[in-house]
């Protein structure tokens, strides 16, 4: 079986896995969440106004009717209108993915980088000072609460060093970079702590596997035998670890674009949060949903490419 | 007696643990000749794995370390020599095959790619056309069919057999002085060990170098050795040629370990009921006897084993033990 046939397959099981997904958004939406002409007309609403906005809001056709709604917004990316906007919710999606993927796409890759190489070099010198000298910067990392270096950043470096703005974002390249430069900066704190000590664990793993020995006998050299032989055979949680995150970069990062007033799709689904703009938040909740299904795909294609040992049948 | 190209002399490797300082290896010394094999059998723990690592430097440091002795190679210490000199040795000079043939090679490169990479490392003369020319030559050397398409598969789907004769094949591709085999039958099918052992002893006669069997199988020894020396807590208790040594052994230990096979003695009409054991448990190494380490198991101990601690000494020519009191014949 070629990869063309394998991939198509793989697509084909994405079909009943989003028909699922759809079923549990519209139970959350529909049956859990409540009727949500309560919140839009508030305590004194009418019978009858009530009941035309039910019917406005298409809530009073077949529950069916509505599922298959939502199911064929899943594949058109037609999720109607905001209900507090009333813009057309998929362009908002379009707009807003732009500054949130300037923050998140170098935050994410400088990251990663940093931290597999990072990882690379600390198994090396593994138990040495340098290694726990790391781990112990990594744990610190880890245990400050995203808040504190956000208003820290914002306070210290924007406000009285005035190394970077303290806000605001400008569409377009390259007027967007001076605004992105801190939030990437704190993205980047933020996640190369857990990132590191996930690749460290990955790492050791293998340093200590036979083929690591045979190497050596060969006479390779310690370099090589960490960045051939360890690093190939460590690709493969790394990958998984890797492509699993990517659907996150989309949605974008709630908090720090909503401190930093970056217009992207963190700060977009944090505000139909808090004026319960249903139709927005059922938008970015499909969005993550077929994301992270498709990056599941790519994460099973890519092992193929990484392990040989990931037979196609 | 044939040239003499390995020469290790009162080898002592110790490790640090939790418990304290052990010593794996204590006061080891064994020669290994052109073309000749030299057998170092023993139990699990006596040091005869060990051994072979060190004299690659192969030893994980920390928690372990060669404290001693002198490992003599192309009139160098190996131990003395820096890194680099060493890594041109290993893999080029001396080379090394393991016990676990399905994990020892690398799953994620084709067998062709690793053996390729020790020729591109130590044969740097080779044109990337002319190395692959070798591999597929060395692939046939050690007898697996169809060496092109094999070439460019991957270890998982060669058998454990083909995998171990592609281990052959990497360390054999630049003709090394000393082959050193750690057990290099112990994971496979019976039929399969004998097919190794044959190809071993046939490229030993082809490119003549000499090669250190570490194997706790005394049939192993019997099959493909010149030489054996018998280790029992981290030093040699008798030496000698293998022929002496299955014939006359002088220490209890060995005649102990001869014992414990069975044994298919069709001519001498005679037929073992029972298989015997040596009594009692190794020592541990946290713990070792002051005098003879083999005092508590052994059947022809006396009080001076029990203060004194016995060297290797001659007894016959070259054979050597380690006993205050030898078996007589």
């Amino acid at each position: 079986m070629n990869l063309w046939v394998y991939t198509f397959r793989r697509l084909l099981y994405v079909i009943p896995v989003l028909l699922g997904v759809c079923l549990i958004i519209y139970l959350l939406f529909n049956v859990v969440a409540g009727d949500p002409t309560h919140i839009l007309l508030g305590k004194h609403a009418t019978a009858k106004q009530m009941a035309e906005l039910r019917h406005e809001l298409g809530l009073d056709r077949h529950w069916f009717m509505q599922y298959l709604d939502l199911v064929k917004s899943a594949f058109t990316f037609d999720f109607g209108r905001s209900w507090s906007t009333k813009q057309l919710i998929s362009s908002m999606i379009s707009e807003g993915a732009i500054p949130s993927l300037t923050l998140t796409v170098p935050g994410f890759f400088i990251s990663t980088i940093c931290a597999v190489s990072l990882s690379l070099l600390v198994s090396f010198y593994r138990g040495g000072l340098f290694d726990k000298f790391t781990i112990l910067i990594c744990i610190s990392l880890m245990s400050i609460p995203s808040l504190a270096y956000i208003l820290f950043g914002q306070y210290f470096f924007a406000y009285k060093l005035g190394m970077f703005e303290i806000s605001g974002y400008d569409f377009g390249f390259p007027h967007f970079i001076p605004y992105i430069q801190l939030p990437v900066l704190i993205w980047i704190t933020l996640t190369i702590g857990p990132d590191l000590r996930f690749y460290r664990t990955v790492v050791l793993d293998e340093v200590y596997q036979d083929y690591v020995r045979t190497a050596r006998a060969k006479g390779l050299g310690e370099k090589l035998i960490l960045f051939k032989h360890v690093l190939k055979n460590a690709m493969i949680p790394i990958v998984t670890y890797v492509v699993i995150q990517i659907p996150f970069l989309i949605l974008g990062a709630l908090l720090i674009e909503s401190f930093f007033g970056i217009p992207g799709l963190g700060g977009i689904t944090l505000n139909a949060i808090n004026s319960s703009d249903f139709p927005v938040i059922r938008a970015m909740t499909i969005l993550s949903a077929v994301a992270y299904i498709i990056f599941g795909v790519i994460t099973d294609i890519l092992y193929t490419v990484v392990d040989p040992r990931v037979r196609l049948n | 007696m044939s040239q003499k190209i390995l020469e290790v002399k009162d080898l002592v490797v110790e490790f640090n643990t939790d418990r304290g300082k052990i010593t794996a290896v204590n006061g080891v010394t064994f020669d290994v000749h052109k073309g000749r094999s030299i057998g170092i059998v023993g139990e699990s723990g006596s040091g005869k794995s060990v051994s072979a690592l060190a004299i690659m430097r192969l030893i994980p440091n920390p928690p372990g370390r060669i404290a001693g002795g002198t490992i003599k190679f192309n009139g160098e210490n190996l131990p003395d020599i820096q890194m680099d000199e060493m890594r041109r040795v290993r893999g080029n000079k001396i080379a090394m095959i393991f016990q676990e043939p399905m994990t020892s090679l690398n799953p994620v490169f084709t067998v062709g790619n690793q053996i390729e990479e020790v020729l591109e490392l130590h044969q740097t003369e080779l044109s990337p056309k002319e190395r692959k020319e070798k591999t597929i030559d060395m692939l046939r050397l050690v007898g697996i069919p169809s060496p092109e398409q094999r070439v460019k598969e991957y270890p998982h789907q060669l058998s454990g057999g083909m995998r171990q004769r592609v281990m052959i094949a990497i360390a054999l591709s630049c003709e090394p002085d000393i082959l050193i085999a750690d057990e290099p039958t112990t994971a496979l099918d019976v039929t399969i060990q004998a097919q190794i052992l044959e190809l071993m002893n046939k490229l030993q006669r082809e490119l003549g170098m000499g090669i250190i069997m570490i194997t706790h199988d005394l049939g192993v020894v019997a099959e493909t050795c010149d030489e054996v020396a018998v280790m029992y807590c981290g030093q040699i208790v008798e030496r000698a040629d293998v022929d002496t040594l299955f014939k006359y052994p002088k220490h209890p230990y060995t005649k102990g370990l001869m014992e414990s096979i069975p044994a298919f003695d069709s001519t001498s009409g005679k037929k073992k009921e029972k298989l015997t054991t040596i009594e009692g448990m190794v020592p541990s190494l946290f713990d070792l006897p002051a005098g003879c380490n083999f005092y508590n198991r052994c059947v022809s101990a006396s009080d001076r084993c029990r203060e004194s601690e016995p060297k290797l000494s001659p007894v016959e020519g070259s054979h050597e033990v380690s006993c205050f009191n030898p078996l007589s014949l």
